[in-house]
This record gives structure tokens, C-alpha cells and sequence, in this order.
């Protein structure tokens, strides 16, 4: 890794959070601050843009994680299910009227049910004393078929219109980010990003094989568990900070491995700069183009990394093929 | 019988393996690898080679019997520690990540907290890849690809290589050129190696031969002994001519039965 | 105005109508024409007869099967909401359609009186077509010298993420009608997903937060309004939570746009 790449894996994040926090429908020029703009600054948009950059970051680690321990360039974070168990979740405890823990209840209930799929697909992974990247990938995709189909059973049953608009956030919404949210939201993803990257050796010995990981001196179902639980940590976050963003997870590791290299060592951090700062830019794009209008966030992430990732792919070496 | 002063570098005894419970795989296997040694594991497909390799260096455990590594439990073992003396490298090499050869290589380093002596630039130059440091493996020969990982267990520093079927799917010119590698390597750094195999004749190259049938060893020991035309009928079903052109080559051929 | 009866006027009034929304359910209702109907949307709850009758689906999927098992003689639709295509089959089926057009308050009367003509009931639809026109023409008469734009008004669909009543809404048009500014009413969806920093910048004087069926509304918004205590509106207390009068055109919308004068005027005498 050359020098000018980590400057540049440093800056770009720090100038992109700074422009996401100073502009918008309206920018605002942080010398001489009135008073409305001063609450806007600190009490809509930091948090706004910092819940956006864990969220992202917590999307691109954890892809980078997962398409490394389910030995998957089209792993996803979203394929285990746990967006579809944590939309389930949350919308049971809103049809039950579970309000307890007022504004908190939605971004709670969908990170205990984020969880509980996490290791419901985990459990169903294990067997034989491990957990088999096939098996968890086949069960994430049936449970999130299943918490998808029950949702959708719900929704198509129920003539409550409340019901459906509170479940718009699932889709991926950042609007509704407060203080609140981010010191969980930064605990859960620093412990899943802690977990993963002291485990990013381990990583890459899982990435040619359970065989190289044993020579290698690694005992392959303990890394795998280990590096199952911060990506689970990392996703139940990220779902109940703002619900689905779909491209991050999957294609941030890919347009990264053109800048730093397959070495998960890099990779992962890079990826989750990378997520974060996309994720940023993107809502800033997406407050900013139809003002006072908002747009979906992973529109935006799409339309903007989207085509450069197809630029990308026209060159050699995103995947090994 | 002599008394054993120094435990065997490794040690097989009575060990049998299962996949599925009550079905052994592997039945009351025993061997020793000693330093040095230089063992081919000859069978048919599905015989068990693939099995016994990987229960011979701890990742698969075995269902009953032992397995030691310098007189100690293999099982026991931390697994750093272990990486350290014994390296495994498996038959497929299926990747999916654009490892540079750099990067695949210096993994070779993992089991270590501080650097051993060889550097990654000296295990590429050892297997002749200094040029294609910065390649992916896919730019690579088959037998660069196998080199490859020859160079990151180089680098490991393991004394006992297993090595399953490297020889799959190269040329002759490849196969020639990594057993040359191989001998060149023992005699430099007194490495041992098992290595399981398919064709006959480069079993000949090896000072010792293993003759594996359904998970049973049938023979052991020096080539010329153990293949034998009544073994090699046990073990493949194939009945082989064995010439003695020269004074000291062999070669076994088996056009006669196409 | 466009309307269309698919086939020739009819002799015989309808006896079987489906009607495919909760609104023209409310207006058939109010037309007298409740007895004659046969199938309403899983959504008609309004007035309490609707929940009794055949359920033939959603707005947006409704059940054909159901539909045409019913045997109806007439099937009233909405632009707002019903498929364009689930028309058509009807009429591949020889199943005689009305579509009510009315989108915006000022056209509701004449969408009665249309519908009124093809149900045969032209004298009370005309009735409550003038009522309607004349209850609109009193609530908006008390804004005369008020000049528009003085009062900003916030209206809130759903707290959590924000979604506010924009242009062409009937909600929108209350507002105006009442003399007040709608701040949301120059973005560019009827129902925009709206910026909280938007909201804080334009200071809305009054916030009016419509009905959540089955949610408690007042629990619902806490959040959103302790994130605008800045905003004059919760600063001074003028929240108002409003009944559904104003999410369906039809002869509700009176009193709905009734309750919203009452709120402003408790708030802010005019």
C-alpha cells in the first residue's frame, strides 16, 4: 500500500463527511451561525450524517467479512435474512402496539430480531461442530424468503395504512437519525469491526479454504463463528439504524480491492470508509437534488456506485475470473 | 527391537476415521514419518489418500487411534504451534479473491508472531516466481500455481510438507520440475514429505511408497518392493507389465490393457 | 370533466354495485344508494353498513374473481387508486363501469352529481352536491382581506419517516381554501417524504397531524415533535390531530375540512 493511497483512504472520508454535513438543500457556512442554523447543524444533520457513515461503514465491513467467510464474491449481508427478520420484528411489535421504549422501540425491536435470525441461520449453518458457508447461505436465504413472505402475508392482510408507512423505513431511511442512535449504532459496529479486523489474518486463511486455514495454524469453524458474529453484530446495527441500503454491502469490497488489494488487513477497513463515505454522499444527494422532497438513500448509493462499478468490472482482476 | 531415544516426527497408530458414524473410512492405519523421508501415498481414486493426509495433520480427528507429532498428540497441539512443524496442502485450489502471488505467499507467515528468517522475496525466489510477485493466480501456469503454495509453505518453515495430489493436472515438465524442487529443498532444509499421488511411475521416484486400498494400508516400503504386479493388481485393478530396461531403472506400463 | 358509463344510458337504475374505494363507498352511501350495493374494498369502513357488505380485496388489488361473482350491474371506480387495467377486464366481461375522476375538492360536486346521474338519482345528488358547494363556499368566505400565505401550516401524514400532504391533496386544499399556506406545497410529489431540516427553516405555525388507522397518533409523533420544539407550532402548543375526513373525497370532507378550521381558529382566532 503506498502512501498516497492511505492519505487518500483518510481524506476523502474526512472531506466528504465535512461537505455532507456543511451543504444540503441549503449549505451552511459554519463562520457566524444563526440560531436555526446552528440546530439544524447539531441537531438534524450531525447525527444525520454520522448514523449514514456507521451505517456505511457497517455495510461495507461486513460484506467484505461476509463474501470472505461464505467464500462468495456475491455475498451479501442482506442474503443471511437478518433484514427480513428485523422488518418482521418490527413490524409485529408495531401491529402489537409495543411502544415501550417510545422513539427507541422500531430501531430496538429491529436489532433483537436482527439477531435472533442471525443465529437462527447460524444454528441452522452448524453442523458437525461448525458452521458450513453453504448451509449458512442456503439458510439465510430460506429463512429471509420466509420473514420476507410473512411480512408481506401481514402487510396484504392488514387494511391498516399506519402499518405500511411505518414500515417505509425498512427501505432504507435516514431521516428519522438522532443523537440516540449513535452510541449504540457505534458500539455494535466498532465491536464488529474490532472483531473482524484482528481476525482479518484468519480471514484471508478462510478465503482459500478451511484446508489452508487449518495449516496455516487457524482452527477453521472457531474463526468462521467468530467472524459470523461481527458481521451479524455489524448487519443487526446497520438495519436498525436506517433499514435497507442495498449496493454497499455487496460491491464496496469489490471497488475497494482496486485500491488496497484482496488482503482483508486493508480490506475491511477500507471497505468500511469506503461504505461510509459513500453512504454520505449519497444522502447528501438524496436531501439535496428535490429539496424540501427527500429521495431513498439506496437510490442514490446505486445510481452513484453503480455505473463506477461497472467501469471497474470492464477492467481485470474484480474477481479472480 | 531398538529402544526409541527420539520420538518420530510423526506418528500413525491404529487409527481409524469415519465420515459417518459406524462406517469407517479409514481402518487401523499405523506409519511413522521420519525426517527426512520421502514418501509417496499411491491408491486408486477414493481409496483414502485424500482422508488420511488430512487426519495425519489434524484437521480431520481421527475416530479412534492415535496421531503424535514428535511424540506429542497432534490434537493437543495449539495450533500455531503446529502450523509451525506441519503444513497441508490441499488437492483443490479453487480461489476466489484476486490474491496477488505476494500476497498468497506471505500468508505463509501467519503462524508466526515475529518473522522467521526467510523472507517472502526468498521463498519466491526458491520456487523461480520472483518475476510474477505482483500476478494473480490466475496469469499463472498450472505449475506456477502449485508453486505458488509450495512458496507460501516454504515460508511456513513446517519440516513436514503433506502435500495432496500436487502433481494433478501438470505437464511432465511441471511434475519433473517440482519433485526436482522438492529433493532440492530436503536436501538444503531436511524437510520430509508425504505426497499423495496417482501416477505409478513417479512413485518410482520416491524412496518410499505407500500402497493404499479402501482405506486399508496394503504395502509399505521401498517402490521396488511394494509395486509390485500382484499389489498394483490389489490396489487398481489394472494389470501392469514391470520392465527392467537398464541396470537400475524400472518403469511399469499398462499400454497393453487399452 | 371526463367521465365514462361504458354502455348506453340505462333504462333501469343499477341494483348491483361494487364500489372499488372507500370514498365512492361513502358517496354511495350518502346517495342513498347503500341498499343497492352488493361489494366494497377490504378497506370501505365507513359508515358502519360498509363493514357488513362482500369484501372484493384492496384498492390496487382488487379481486376479479370476487368482483364479477357478484353478479354486479354497475362497478364504481376511482382514478385515484384503482388500476386503469382492471377496468378493461371488466369491460372484456360486459361489466358496466363508473370511473369517478374527482381528485381535488372543487371537482367533488360535480363527480357527485355525475355519479348521482348514473345510479338515477340525479335530485339527491344535486342536493348534496349544492350542500357540498355551499358548506366550501362558507369556509372559505371567513378568509376574505386574510391574505394567503400569513399562516404556515405543516400537514403530517405520518410522523416517522416524515410523509406530508403536498400539492393536490385535499388536505393541501383546505388549506388553502381556509386561507392558510401549506409549506409542503411546493414539493414535487403529492405526498413527499419531507425534510426535517425544511421544516425547521420554515417555521410552520401550526402542525396538523391527520389519523393513523389503528395507531395512536399522539404516541406516534412524540418523537418527531420533540425534534421540532424549535418550530413555533410545538413551541406554542398548536398541534391539532385530526380525524380521516380529509383522506377520502367524499361527503366527509366537509366535516373535515370543518374540524381543520376549528383547530386553526382555537389556535389562532382569524
Amino acid at each position: 500500500m503506498s502512501r498516497p493511497k492511505i492519505a487518500a483512504l483518510i481524506l476523502m472520508p474526512c472531506l466528504l463527511f465535512l461537505c455532507s454535513l456543511f451543504l444540503g438543500p441549503k449549505a451552511i457556512n459554519p463562520v457566524g451561525l444563526s440560531e436555526i442554523e446552528r440546530e439544524i447543524l447539531v441537531q438534524i444533520r450531525l447525527p444525520r450524517v454520522l448514523v449514514a457513515f456507521l451505517m456505511g461503514m457497517a455495510l461495507g465491513a461486513s460484506g467484505a467479512v461476509l463474501q470472505g467467510v461464505l467464500r462468495n464474491p456475491l455475498a451479501d449481508p442482506y442474503i443471511l435474512g437478518i433484514s427480513s427478520g428485523a422488518s418482521l420484528t418490527a413490524a409485529l411489535g408495531i401491529i402489537g402496539g409495543l411502544t415501550f421504549l417510545g422513539a427507541f422501540t422500531v430501531p430496538v425491536l429491529a436489532f433483537i430480531g436482527a439477531i435472533v435470525t442471525g443465529s437462527i441461520v447460524g444454528a441452522m449453518g452448524w453442523k458437525r461442530g461448525g458452521l458450513w458457508p453453504e448451509r449458512l447461505l442456503l439458510a439465510g436465504v430460506g429463512l429471509s424468503f420466509l420473514f420476507s413472505a410473512l411480512l408481506m402475508l401481514m402487510m396484504s392482510i392488514s387494511t391498516d395504512e399506519g402499518l405500511r408507512r411505518a414500515m417505509l423505513w425498512i427501505f432504507g431511511d435516514l431521516s428519522m437519525s438522532e443523537w440516540q442512535r449513535v452510541p449504540y449504532g457505534l458500539l455494535f459496529v466498532m465491536a464488529g469491526m474490532a472483531l473482524s479486523v484482528t481476525r482479518a489474518k484468519a480471514l484471508n486463511a478462510l478465503i482459500l479454504g478451511d484446508e489452508f486455514a487449518h495449516s496455516l495454524g487457524f482452527a477453521p469453524q472457531r474463526e468462521r463463528s467468530i467472524l459470523f458474529v461481527s458481521v451479524g453484530l455489524m448487519t443487526a446495527a446497520s438495519v436498525s439504524l436506517g433499514g435497507m441500503i442495498g449496493f454497499i454491502g455487496l460491491l464496496m469490497p469489490h471497488i475497494m480491492r482496486f485500491f488496497v488489494g484482496s488482503d482483508s488487513r486493508m480490506l475491511i477497513p477500507a471497505s468500511a470508509v469506503g461504505g461510509g463515505s459513500l453512504l454520505c454522499i449519497a444522502d447528501l444527494v438524496s436531501r439535496s437534488v428535490l429539496p424540501p422532497m427527500e429521495l431513498p438513500a439506496g437510490v442514490i448509493t446505486a445510481i452513484i456506485g453503480a455505473p463506477y462499478f461497472l467501469y471497474l468490472l470492464r477492467r481485470k482482476h474484480v474477481l479472480s475470473f | 527391537m531398538s529402544s526409541v531415544s527420539r520420538p518420530n516426527l510423526l506418528e500413525l497408530a491404529g487409527v481409524s476415521y469415519s465420515y459417518e458414524k459406524g462406517r469407517p473410512f479409514i481402518h487401523d492405519l499405523s506409519f511413522t514419518v521420519g525426517e527426512g523421508d520421502f514418501i509417496g501415498l499411491l491408491g486408486a481414486n477414493g481409496s483414502g489418500k485424500s482422508t488420511i493426509m488430512k487426519v495425519a495433520s489434524g484437521l480431520l480427528r481421527p475416530s479412534s487411534g492415535s496421531v503424535l507429532l514428535w511424540g506429542k498428540d497432534l490434537a493437543a497441539t495449539r495450533h500455531k504451534d503446529r502450523a509451525k512443524l506441519i503444513s497441508y496442502l490441499p488437492q483443490t485450489l479453487d480461489i476466489s479473491v484476486p490474491f496477488t502471488i505476494r500476497e498468497l505467499v506471505a500468508m505463509g507467515l501467519y503462524p508466526y508472531d515475529i518473522p522467521p528468517a526467510m523472507s517472502v522475496d526468498e521463498a519466491l525466489e526458491m520456487v523461480g516466481l520472483t518475476d510474477k510477485a505482483d500476478a494473480h493466480l490466475t496469469d499463472l501456469s498450472g505449475g506456477e500455481r502449485r508453486r505458488t503454495f509450495i512458496a507460501m509453505t516454504l515460508l511456513q518453515g513446517a519440516g513436514l510438507l503433506m502435500l495432496d495430489e500436487p502433481l494433478a493436472n501438470l505437464d511432465i515438465k511441471y511434475q519433473i520440475e517440482l519433485v526436482r524442487l522438492l529433493r532440492k529443498l530436503r536436501a538444503s532444509r531436511n524437510i520430509s514429505v508425504v505426497m499423495a499421488l496417482h501416477d505409478i511411475n513417479i512413485a518410482l521416484q520416491f524412496e518410499k511408497v505407500m500402497l493404499i486400498k479402501e482405506g486399508n494400508l496394503i504395502g509399505s516400503g521401498p517402490p521396488e518392493a511394494v509395486l509390485s504386479r500382484a499389489m498394483l493388481k490389489q490396489a487398481f485393478d489394472v494389470d501392469v507389465d514391470i520392465r527392467r530396461p537398464g541396470n537400475e531403472g524400472v518403469s511399469i506400463s499398462y499400454e497393453s490393457q487399452f | 370533466m371526463s367521465y365514462t358509463v361504458s354502455a348506453a344510458g340505462p333504462a333501469l337504475p343499477p341494483a348491483r354495485i361494487v364500489s372499488l374505494s372507500p370514498s365512492t363507498t361513502e358517496i354511495l352511501f350518502a346517495l342513498g344508494a347503500g341498499e343497492r350495493i352488493i361489494g366494497v374494498t377490504n378497506y370501505c369502513d365507513y359508515p358502519e353498513e360498509a363493514k357488513r357488505k362482500s369484501k372484493i380485496g384492496g384498492m390496487s388489488n382488487p379481486s376479479l374473481e370476487a368482483v364479477v361473482s357478484l353478479k354486479p350491474d354497475l362497478v364504481v371506480m376511482t382514478t385515484d387508486g384503482n388500476p386503469k387495467e382492471f377496468e378493461e377486464l371488466l369491460h372484456t366481461l360486459h361489466i358496466r363501469t363508473f370511473v369517478f375522476t374527482a381528485r381535488r375538492i372543487a371537482d367533488l360536486p360535480q363527480g357527485i352529481r355525475e355519479l348521482g346521474a348514473a345510479l338515477l338519482v340525479r335530485e339527491r345528488a344535486e342536493a348534496l352536491a349544492k350542500e357540498m358547494e355551499h358548506a366550501l363556499a362558507r369556509l372559505g368566505s371567513g378568509v376574505k382581506g386574510h391574505g394567503p400565505g400569513k399562516e404556515k401550516i405543516l400537514y403530517i401524514i405520518w410522523p416517522e419517516p416524515l410523509i406530508v400532504a403536498g400539492p393536490g391533496t385535499a388536505m393541501d386544499d383546505a388549506i388553502t381554501l381556509l386561507g392558510r399556506k401549506n409549506i409542503a406545497s411546493s414539493a414535487s410529489s403529492a405526498y413527499p417524504k419531507y425534510s426535517l431540516e425544511e421544516v425547521l427553516r420554515q417555521a410552520p405555525d401550526v402542525i396538523l397531524i391527520g389519523k393513523g388507522s389503528g395507531m395512536d397518533m399522539v404516541e406516534v409523533s412524540r418523537g418527531i415533535l420533540k425534534r421540532m420544539t424549535s418550530v413555533p407550532a410545538v413551541r406554542n402548543n398548536n398541534v391539532c390531530y385530526l380525524s380521516d375526513g380529509l383522506y377520502r373525497l367524499g361527503p366527509r370532507v366537509v366535516r373535515g375540512i370543518e374540524e381543520l378550521a376549528e383547530c386553526l381558529d382555537r389556535r389562532s382566532p382569524r
